[in-house]
């Protein structure tokens, strides 16, 4: 089975559930960690970070009692599908990160080719995401305790490119515009503006450009090292081709380097899975799902992948008469 | 393409005189070849055990008697670009209508007539080289309308200007630090910049699906190859090494697409014996892997001395052999630049040869091949003058004491000299590991 496709099956089913679920009655609770925007009208789920920000803007001493078990509940909601679903969320799930596949397509089906950063600013850039899930956290509480004005309320749901997009699924423009009531909101829904602009533009220069600064994603990583899904890699058996790194979305150079590191699910991986197909050394790459082991490199599977399959030899035109 | 047969022993020639003398060491190399290369023939054709499907393979080497006449079935206006080492990318060459003819030699007696070009430490393959580019001795030589030249070592990397005079040249640069980035996108600008020459040359541009298809007819071949390697693991031995060597070494000239029907079906067979239990070797024979610098037909003194006296050759890592067609190419995208870039990594960053600063590649395929195909004893072989494998000799002696496998240096040249000498230290080393068991 080519895993790419069944991942586009996949996250075609998990945008239909997140998007228009509501409308079938569904309901997967609001924590989940993906995009599944709460400013869709009849959504089948919510986003944990748009909560997430509104519990955290509170003065600190209710943290010491009710709220603050609230809190922990939600945080353990969110723990309990980051651990068993890992960064899944991102490569097979999550609505946004569909789209921007779908429109990598789009390129691909165009000819343009990808660019790549440079190593050096690849690895500069990865820390962003962790700036921006503390400016998560330090913004609501700044709320809370009265330092920051109300305008900031929700920052991160504000500058979301998510929130002016997937809405349009079901009809409704009225998140896709900028916020003129006050200077905050300007600067973050015309921020938000702009992610879509980019979202747009560089689709035809890089795969999953946004990805990469997403604080859900930093969040997720967190729970890398416990997570079920692992990534891991016998490299003795590595002849480093270099095929998983120019296969993998996320840029992430690890995958071909690394010879002793044997979990190697890094903080940018979403787990597409697109390393293991491209691997042409026999059990060099294998996916692993609680310790077991459901996909493996393969030399074989991956020249058929390739479609270097034998041509089926052409019927002779005495043949196919005899086929009619 | 036949007006630079004709034109240049012409050009080459001062006067009438030396035309003659010139005439004389063609005619004397051509007699001498034809001769090493019937021995080697004589010699398989007593092998009772020996594979039906092998004559495909035998065809083509076989022209090495008749000037190397029709060893290549270029069609007519298709340009035939010649490559040196493991490095061209021959997709590339597929993909703009070339013929690809990979010209790493391995005859004595053209090595004789490259020394009038090198010094007397070069190693015998460049100067074999030398030897057929510089003297019409086998035909494909003369036909080819450009040569890739990689400069992997020293030799290779002088011997572009050697060739200037004889051959339309064009040099591509191999990094030797592949960890660096920039050597990465520098060879992938290298891999532009040959494929820009190439179709200037074949006047045709390639195009995405031309290069997928390139790409495709590769890949199949390497299945075949896959498959074969597999059959090779097989105790007791199915096939012999020097077979397949010859099966390795006959892609050299041909092409890919006859290449694959004709190994697929001699894999069909092997697979076939393995029912039948037909083996070449006796289940008690040594299991001997081949590494160091390349054996190339008609030089298989080595190859011939292990099995006759009854050890089995079951893997090599030799970049004319086994390591020539393994790493493969993975396209993901399927854009230009996608491919491109694919092609450039499967040349260069799996690559097991010594010019390179790491010898981690080559350690890490060694062991595996050692542990796959139950090696009992590794010969490395060593050319006289080939330094990059004589400085890693100490880097696998002690990967392999470390693994228990006993290991014997060869060092020789092509000349029939030295047989018997190698013969006794062979016997001697294949006494070791049976006493081993």
């Amino acid at each position: 089975m080519d895993v790419q496709r069944l991942r586009l099956i996949v996250q075609s089913i998990a945008f239909i559930l997140l998007i228009y679920g509501g409308l079938f009655a569904i309901d997967l609770g609001n924590r989940l960690p993906t995009f599944a925007c709460a400013y869709v009208p009849d959504n089948g789920g919510g986003c944990f970070l748009v909560g997430f920000q509104h519990m955290l803007s509170r003065p600190l001493p209710q943290f010491m009692g009710e709220q603050g078990i609230r809190l922990l509940k939600a945080i353990g909601i969110f723990a309990l599908w980051a651990v068993v679903i890992n960064k899944a969320w991102c490569g097979w799930i999550c609505p946004f990160g569909l789209l921007q596949d779908l429109l990598t397509k789009l390129r691909t089906w165009l000819s343009i080719d990808l660019s790549r950063f440079s190593w050096i600013a690849h690895k500069r850039y990865k820390s962003v995401k962790y700036i921006l899930l503390a400016l998560l956290i330090l913004i609501p509480l700044g709320i809370g305790n009265g330092l920051i004005s109300r305008d900031w309320t929700a920052p991160f749901c504000q500058m979301c490119p998510a929130r002016p997009i997937l809405p349009l699924f079901q009809g409704d423009v009225s998140e896709f515009m900028i916020d003129f009531t006050s200077i905050p909101t300007m600067l973050l829904t015309g921020a938000a503006i702009i992610l879509v602009g980019l979202m747009f533009t560089t689709a035809f220069v890089k795969r999953r450009f946004l990805c990469s600064y997403c604080p859900m994603l930093a969040f997720l990583s967190l729970f890398d090292k416990v997570g079920l899904f692992s990534l891991k890699k016998y490299g003795d058996l590595c002849t480093r081709c270099g095929n998983c790194f120019r296969a993998c979305p996320m840029e992430i150079r690890e995958i071909e380097e690394e010879k002793s590191i044997k979990n190697l699910v890094t903080q940018d991986c979403i787990l597409c899975l697109r390393c293991v197909e491209a691997c042409p050394e026999n059990q060099a790459l294998e996916a692993r799902f609680a310790g077991f082991a459901f996909m493996k490199a393969d030399a074989k599977a991956f020249l058929n992948r390739q479609h270097g399959s034998p041509a089926k030899p052409k019927p002779t035109p005495a043949q196919k008469k005899k086929n009619k | 393409m036949d007006n630079n047969v004709n034109s240049r022993p012409a050009a080459m020639a001062g006067g009438e005189k030396k035309l003659t003398r010139k005439e004389r060491i063609i005619n004397k190399v051509r007699l001498h070849l034809s001769m090493s290369v019937r021995e080697i023939f004589e010699k398989m054709e007593e092998d009772e055990t020996r594979p039906r499907s092998m004559a495909y393979f035998d065809n083509i080497l076989a022209k090495f008697m008749h000037e190397g006449k029709g060893v290549i079935k270029a069609r007519a206006g298709q340009k035939v670009i010649g490559t040196y080492c493991v490095f061209v990318p021959e997709e590339i060459i597929y993909a703009a209508g070339g013929y690809p003819v990979r010209l790493c030699a391995g005859s004595h007696d053209s090595a004789e007539v490259g020394e009038d070009f090198l010094p007397d430490v070069a190693c015998p393959m460049v100067k074999s080289e030398m030897g057929f580019a510089a003297m019409p001795i086998l035909e494909f030589y003369q036909q080819c309308d450009m040569v890739a030249l990689p400069a992997s070592c020293h030799w290779k990397l002088k011997m572009g200007e050697m060739l200037e005079p004889f051959d339309d040249v064009h040099m591509l640069d191999v990094p030797r630090v592949k960890e660096a980035e920039r050597a990465r996108v520098y060879w992938l600008d290298e891999v532009k910049r040959f494929q820009a020459r190439v179709e200037k040359i074949t006047g045709k541009r390639i195009r995405r699906k031309q290069l997928r298809e390139a790409i495709g007819m590769i890949q199949r071949a390497q299945r075949e190859v896959h498959r074969f390697q597999e059959l090779r693991k097989h105790s007791p031995a199915v096939v012999l090494g020097r077979d397949a060597l010859e099966v390795l070494n006959a892609y050299f000239y041909d092409e890919a697409e006859p290449w694959t029907g004709a190994l697929s079906e001699l894999n069909d067979e092997l697979e076939a014996r393995i029912e039948q239990g037909i083996h070449v070797a006796p289940p008690r024979a040594t299991r001997i892997m081949l590494t160091g610098s390349p054996m190339v037909f008609p030089n298989w003194k080595v190859p011939f001395i292990i099995e006759d006296l009854g050890g089995i050759i079951v893997a090599d890592e030799f970049c004319t052999s086994q390591r020539y067609l393994s790493d493969m190419v993975s396209v993901d995208e399927g854009t230009m630049g996608d491919m491109l870039h694919a092609i450039a990594d499967r040349y260069v960053l799996p690559c097991a040869c010594p010019t390179f600063s790491n010898t981690i590649e080559r350690r890490d395929r060694i062991a595996r091949l050692v542990d796959d195909y139950q090696v009992e004893g590794v010969i490395y072989h060593v050319l006289k003058g080939c330094h990059p494998f004589d400085i890693e000799l100490k880097i696998i002696e002690n990967l392999l004491q470390e693994k228990g496998v006993p290991m014997l240096k060869i060092e020789t040249d092509y000349s029939p000299e030295d047989v018997e000498q190698l013969r006794t230290r062979i016997e001697a080393f294949q006494e070791t590991l049976s006493g081993r068991r």
